[in-house]
């Protein structure tokens, strides 16, 4: 038992907690901040992997941008008026199949049965080095398909009267 | 008697086929044209038996002076096995060929006259009788079992068309059922027997198959089962215990039916059968034996229930049961031409009774009941006279037909099969003696009833018949021992491995003369001077009687197996129809269409959330199996 | 603590997502479901670059880093999306989405 397993156990609780939170809540905006803390949780698990570059973009892209958006849109669609709605009729078989997902994947993990206990650091040289050399194409499509999101965007969602 | 084929080529036997034929072509030509002749094409009918019956002569000259034969044609081919049409002329076929016909022609003359005021198509009952006869002719001249079953089956359908010619009544439709189907359960042993000899023997012809029995080529167990199942089909046909039960009711069709059918011809097929392949018989004691003891206990127990019955043709009936109980008691008694001797005075002495009684109906309007009768040679002397020839004949009179046959089988009796079997056959005997002398005194003789006052006698086309019959009855026994020149007695032309000359025991001769006559006095007593009150012994035997009236409740034990046994397996067919076929089954692969339909709607909901489940559980379900069958891979 | 740990807390996190995009009423909701999915994703790959070969640590990094992206770029559009069901029914129910049945 050292440090980082228990840092880990810590991260892991308020990760899986704050997920269960989103998906069983009744309150939306209750759903989108534990969504928040969740994957801020996440980002702290980053950098226990020593992918400290990760950890920033996940605090800055999903604590930042996305949660901010999808307040708006909350805000926008009057999801409080509708508390009363939490779950679907078919939640039964959503939990079986769930829990059915988790065993596959469970089984799939043991039977890989990976013994590797040595975490490696990559460093923002190499990572940079590869992101643009390696992966310059992916990087370039990247950026297009935000882009393409933008302008998507704003073409679903304009208002009817604007030709 | 078997010739090589050579010489047989020639003999004027062979053309005995003929008889069977006309009548055939007759059956054919009336139901063709009735349409248009309705009454006149009727006559093709006695003309054809009548032509028969000259076949006969014919046969019977050239047959005494040049001898029998085989004679056969190829019919088809089947496998290894070829199946032949023929006939066999022997004194036994000869003697039958004769019987059938000159009962038939006296039967359709006297038809001619007793139909005509009858309801019923006039035609139909003359092709009927045309069928039967060609039917019954094919019998007797069959050379191989096959041809006789055919013609064993053809009869007994005849026999069915007959008894029910009055099909609107319910009573004659219900007795042309049972007569069938208790013959059926006979006609099934008689068709396994015939099978078991020919999966031994290769071949269905009787004479080869006799060569090949007494040439030790057929096992003795197998031949004991063939041979029981072959008298089996004997008992069906003749009506022997427990398959007796159909002819009493047999009585529902026309008296002349009665007379050729169930008297003297079809009945008689089962005696016949027997001694057909009596060889083979012989060769077996326990069926020899089974035929005997089912014979005499016949005899017993439908003598018994003759003595208490009140309808005039059932007392005939039962009379008729008891006689061929008579035959195959002597047939299993080794007495062949006895039996056979009594076959054709039986045949003879019956029909003609048949005739009168049907006589006494018509002339007294319509009457079956004894009871009703009596002191009838006043108004219709000719019937009468012959009526009572027959009832002395049967009770066994010298020297009536009756009293010949009957000491000839007592004599078998004795000799074969000893004292205890004698001692039960003159207790029959004296019975048959003691009901022929009931129907004597009751019917024909004693004091006239007014109400019978008008009737009258018959014309003559029903009572010519009836005296030529009468003399036939009278004169037959003198067959039985050789007196006339250059003929040696019956039992020298028709035996069995050895001729017997007639046999003269003194001791059986006056035991059988005493009992005839005693049971005739005894008959006197109780109902002509009724100085013996039947009433009295019925009232002292009334259990007894209740017993014999109510037919031994056989046909009630019968009904009742029908019932539980077979209506009982009919409800479970029935049940398990509904529930396995119909329900299960049919409305089952229905409701489970509807079933998936209903479930599979699902599938198509429209809904996102449903279809993203099912992508889910799709992906889940497939990975599942992929990793449980990983290993198998 | 090894790859293992980090393995079965990235499928329990991926479960947990698939339950809320499956048995939510409220699109919002089931995106944010989604989002989950994802991190979940993210996790695995950065675990494996952790704990694998040096040389394909990039790869792994790089790839989280593309994941995000397009979550990104995806949560916008699906909130245009949900933006318009609203304005055109006045519900965001996923339950009355059911156009197309036909």
């Amino acid at each position: 038992m050292n440090l980082s397993l228990v840092v880990f156990y810590l991260l892991s609780v308020v990760c899986l907690g704050g997920a269960v939170g989103v998906v069983m809540s009744r309150n939306v905006v209750h759903a989108a901040l534990l969504l928040l803390v969740s994957l801020m949780a996440v980002s702290g698990l980053y950098l226990l992997l020593l992918a400290e570059f990760l950890a920033l973009v996940q605090v800055l892209i999903y604590g930042g941008a996305i949660t901010i958006v999808v307040l708006f849109v909350i805000m926008l669609t009057r999801a409080q008026e509708f508390r009363s709605m939490s779950a679907n009729p078919q939640w039964r078989l959503a939990i079986v199949t769930a829990f059915g997902v988790f065993v596959l994947l469970a089984a799939a993990i043991i039977k890989g049965a990976p013994t590797e206990t040595v975490r490696q650091s990559l460093g923002f040289k190499e990572l940079g080095n590869s992101l643009f050399t390696d992966w310059a194409v992916p990087f370039e499509v990247a950026s297009l398909v935000l882009l393409v999101a933008l302008i998507g965007a704003i073409v679903i969602a304009r208002e009817r009267d604007v030709e | 008697m078997m010739l090589d084929a050579e010489s047989v080529a020639n003999l004027g036997v062979q053309w005995a086929w003929l008889a069977p034929a006309i009548c055939a072509f007759a059956f054919f030509a009336i139901v063709v044209f009735s349409r248009f002749l309705p009454k006149q094409i009727a006559l093709l009918s006695p003309l054809a038996i009548l032509a028969s019956f000259g076949v006969f002569w014919y046969v019977l000259n050239e047959f005494l002076s040049s001898g029998g034969g085989i004679f056969s044609v190829d019919w088809f081919t089947v496998g290894g096995t070829t199946f032949t049409l023929g006939i066999m002329i022997d004194p036994l076929s000869v003697v039958m060929l004769g019987l059938v016909t000159f009962v038939a022609l006296m039967v359709q003359v006297y038809s001619l006259g007793y139909m005509k005021d009858q309801e019923g198509s006039f035609s139909w009952y003359f092709a009927a009788h045309s069928l039967f006869a060609a039917a019954m002719l094919t019998l007797v001249l069959a050379d191989n079992f096959l041809l006789m079953y055919i013609a064993w089956e053809l009869v007994g359908a005849c026999s069915y068309l007959l008894i029910g010619f009055w099909y609107h009544k319910r009573s004659a439709a219900e007795a042309a059922k049972k007569a069938f189907i208790t013959t059926r359960i006979g006609d099934v042993g008689l068709l396994i027997g015939i099978l078991l000899l020919f999966n031994e023997t290769g071949t269905f012809d009787i004479s080869t198959i006799i060569h090949i029995a007494e040439n030790g080529g057929i096992g003795s167990g197998t031949l004991t089962a063939a041979v029981l199942l072959i008298f089996l089909g004997a008992m069906g046909k003749s009506a022997q215990f427990p398959l007796h039960v159909w002819l009493p009711d047999a009585m529902e069709g026309p008296t002349p039916v009665s007379a050729l059918i169930h008297a003297a011809t079809m009945v008689v097929a089962g005696v016949f059968l027997v001694a057909r392949a009596f060889p083979l018989f012989f060769m077996s004691d326990t069926a020899m034996l089974v035929v005997a003891v089912i014979g005499l206990v016949t005899a017993l127990i439908t003598a018994a229930m003759a003595l208490v019955m009140t309808d005039l043709k059932r007392v005939l009936a039962y009379s008729t049961i008891s006689h061929l109980g008579f035959m195959m008691l002597a047939l299993g008694s080794f007495g062949f031409t006895a039996a056979i001797f009594h076959l054709v005075a039986h045949a003879f002495a019956k029909s003609l009774l048949f005739l009168g009684a049907g006589s006494i109906a018509h002339g007294t309007g319509g009457k079956r009941d004894i009871r009703e009768m009596g002191g009838l040679w006043r108004r219709m002397p000719v019937t009468s006279i012959s009526f009572g020839i027959g009832l002395l004949a049967l009770g066994g009179i010298p020297p009536l037909s009756g009293f010949f046959s009957k000491d000839e089988i007592l004599v078998a009796v004795l000799d074969g099969r000893g004292s205890l079997f004698f001692i039960m056959t003159l207790i029959a005997a004296f019975m048959s003696a003691l009901y022929m002398a009931r129907l004597l005194f009751l019917v024909v003789l004693g004091n006239l009833k007014t109400e019978n006052d008008h009737s009258h006698e018959s014309p003559l086309v029903m009572t010519v018949p009836l005296v030529v019959l009468a003399v036939l009855a009278l004169g037959a026994g003198l067959l039985a021992p050789g007196l006339i020149p250059g003929y040696d007695g019956f039992g020298n032309w028709l035996y069995f491995k050895e001729a017997e000359a007639y046999h003269i025991n003194f001791l059986v001769m006056t035991l059988s003369v005493v009992l005839s006559l005693a049971g005739f006095g005894l008959g006197w007593a109780m109902y002509s001077r009724k100085s013996l009150s039947a009433d009295r012994i019925r009232g002292r035997f009334a259990g007894l009687h209740r017993v014999l009236v109510n037919k031994y409740y056989i046909d009630d034990l019968y009904q009742f197996g029908i019932d539980r046994a077979v209506l009982a397996f009919a409800r479970f067919m029935a049940l398990f129809d509904r529930i396995v076929v119909n329900d299960t089954g049919v409305n089952g692969l229905g409701r489970s269409v509807f079933l998936s339909g209903w479930r599979l709607r699902y599938l198509e909901t429209g809904k996102v959330y449903n279809y993203a489940l099912g992508m889910a559980v799709g992906v889940v379900a497939v990975a599942l199996i992929w990793l449980l069958l990983l290993p198998y891979a | 603590m090894s790859l293992i740990h980090f393995q079965i807390l990235s499928a329990a996190l991926f479960s947990i997502g698939i339950y809320g995009v499956l048995a939510r009423r409220n699109a919002v909701l089931i995106l944010l479901a989604l989002e989950l999915m994802l991190n979940a994703v993210n996790i695995n790959l950065i675990a494996f670059a952790a704990y694998g070969e040096l040389a394909q640590a990039a790869t792994g990094q790089v790839i989280a880093i593309f994941v995000i992206t397009v979550a990104a770029a995806e949560v916008g559009l699906a909130m245009a999306i949900i933006l318009r069901l609203f304005r055109d029914r006045s519900s965001v129910d996923v339950y009355d989405v059911d156009v197309m049945k036909w």
